[in-house]
């Protein structure tokens, strides 16, 4: 057992650099897959024909895709036609699209179990509808939406170990190197596995959280 | 002020409205009357734009009742509506309900919307309640609290769509007290109602509906009292002695 942690402390300093890559990458494409949900979403509310198939369409393509592939992609095959990207905007890029169908989906199961009642007391006044989403709809859905977002959080930060795959420097990445170059797989997979623990513990508690606020409603 | 011409709407196949004609006056109070899957609910949705119609034409004050059109919204302000399961914003307290479309939809400021929410509140016997979030109100004073919030808009005219009819019969009185109060200051109100007292006392006309059509109009007590179509006279007999073969 000690001589299995001996090394521990000088792998750290390189694993918690890891662990920087790790959370740049999944809060950026955190980010952007809520910003892309959330256009999918209301695209697919809309109640336009066109913009809803379209939504349809670009979540059904993102679904069937494997992240890795979309990876893969977006770092290899984009720079052919002129996109070079560095691997740590490729991997937000392709984490935030892949998962931005995952979101798009909890979005509108959040707003189509708002009320029909409510939109329609809205428009009878006279809101126009992007004020009723805004005021009346997005504010109710959210609530709803909260314990899937927070799943949702948990599942990206896991994924984001993809993105070792277009060679970004995230923990799972520095643990390949690490390991790679001490032969020491058990102790530095170890301290891996976790290191990814630790970081979604917090994670795994606010959803905790939310869902028990939810159920006292 | 409002004009309903030969107004048809079907669901599918099934033909709610077959050829709705009514006229209501400005001040008049209009209630109507009928079984349930009559098409009385469906003709004060078809009012305010909530429903589309497939034939025949509704105007208010001149202006043409088009639910895809652009100015629907603008329409839908001077034409209020009180829902049956007052469809009050959950997340919002009675004040902020009340001062919603004043502010969002009117672009009133915050103040002026907020004073005459408090005056409304005041009137409906709510003072105390600007507070509160809905689920914690009583039906019959998410009720009141959903008129104030239709009368804050200063309408031309609202639309009651069973007003009473998710209440426990206790709770009913209060909020029929208001909208008589309502009628007797010169609102102008379509109410779709089984309170034949509420009728009684306020309604100018009476319109009873049956499968889609207008049976039977005409004054309020003529249409009670001496009901000429059969249909009608069956309707008012179940309703007024529910027991009696």
């Amino acid at each position: 057992m000690s001589t299995m942690w001996s090394q521990a402390g000088n792998y750290l300093p390189i694993l918690l650099e890891g662990v920087k890559g790790t959370i740049i990458l999944t809060a950026g494409s955190l980010a952007l897959s809520t910003v892309l949900g959330l256009i999918w979403a209301l695209m697919r509310v809309s109640g336009n024909k066109w913009l809803a198939t379209l939504s349809e369409w670009i979540i059904n393509i993102l679904r069937g895709i494997p992240i890795i592939v979309i990876l893969f992609y977006i770092y290899f095959v984009m720079p052919d036609i002129g996109f070079s990207l560095s691997a740590m905007q490729a991997g937000i890029i392709g984490l935030g699209l892949a998962y931005s169908a995952y979101q798009s989906e909890n979005f509108r199961a959040g707003i189509e179990a708002v009320d029909k009642g409510q939109i329609e007391a809205a428009l009878a006044m006279g809101m126009s509808w992007p004020t009723t989403m805004r005021r009346v709809v997005l504010p109710q859905a959210f609530r709803m939406t909260l314990p899937p977002y927070g799943n949702t959080m948990i599942m990206m930060l896991k994924d984001s170990s993809q993105a070792s795959t277009i060679t970004v420097a995230e923990l799972a990445m520095q643990g390949k190197l690490l390991a790679l170059s001490t032969f020491d797989n058990k102790t530095v997979f170890t301290m891996v596995a976790l290191i990814y623990l630790v970081m979604c513990l917090p994670l795994i508690l606010f959803v905790k959280h939310l869902e028990r606020r939810e159920s006292k409603k | 002020m409002i004009n309903i011409e030969d107004v048809h709407k079907r669901f599918g196949d099934n033909e709610v409205l077959r050829g709705v004609n009514a006229k209501i006056e400005k001040g008049e109070v209009v209630c109507i009357i009928g079984p349930s899957g009559s098409g009385k609910s469906t003709i004060l949705r078809c009012v305010n734009g909530l429903e589309h119609y497939h034939k025949g034409r509704i105007t208010i004050n001149d202006q043409l009742v088009d639910s895809n059109a652009k100015n629907i919204s603008k329409l839908r302000t001077q034409i209020a509506m009180v829902f049956q399961r007052f469809n009050l914003f959950p997340h919002r307290t009675a004040l902020e309900n009340i001062m919603e479309g004043p502010i969002y939809v009117k672009g009133e400021s915050k103040a002026e919307a907020k004073e005459h929410a408090l005056e409304l509140l005041n009137s409906m016997g709510l003072a105390d309640k600007e507070n509160a979030y809905p689920p914690s109100l009583s039906g019959g004073q998410q009720q009141r609290v959903a008129i104030a919030r239709a009368l804050a808009m200063r309408p031309e005219a609202i639309l009651f769509d069973e007003p009473t009819s998710a209440l426990d019969p206790e709770l009913v009185g209060d909020v029929l007290k208001v909208m008589v109060r309502l009628a007797r200051e010169g609102m102008t109100m379509m109410v779709v109602t089984h309170e034949m007292e509420f009728a009684r006392e306020v309604a100018d006309r009476v319109l009873f509906f049956d499968h889609g059509v207008i049976v039977e109009e005409g004054k309020t007590a003529d249409v009670l009292n001496q009901p000429q179509h059969p249909r009608t006279q069956d309707f008012l007999q179940r309703v007024l002695n529910p027991i009696r073969p």
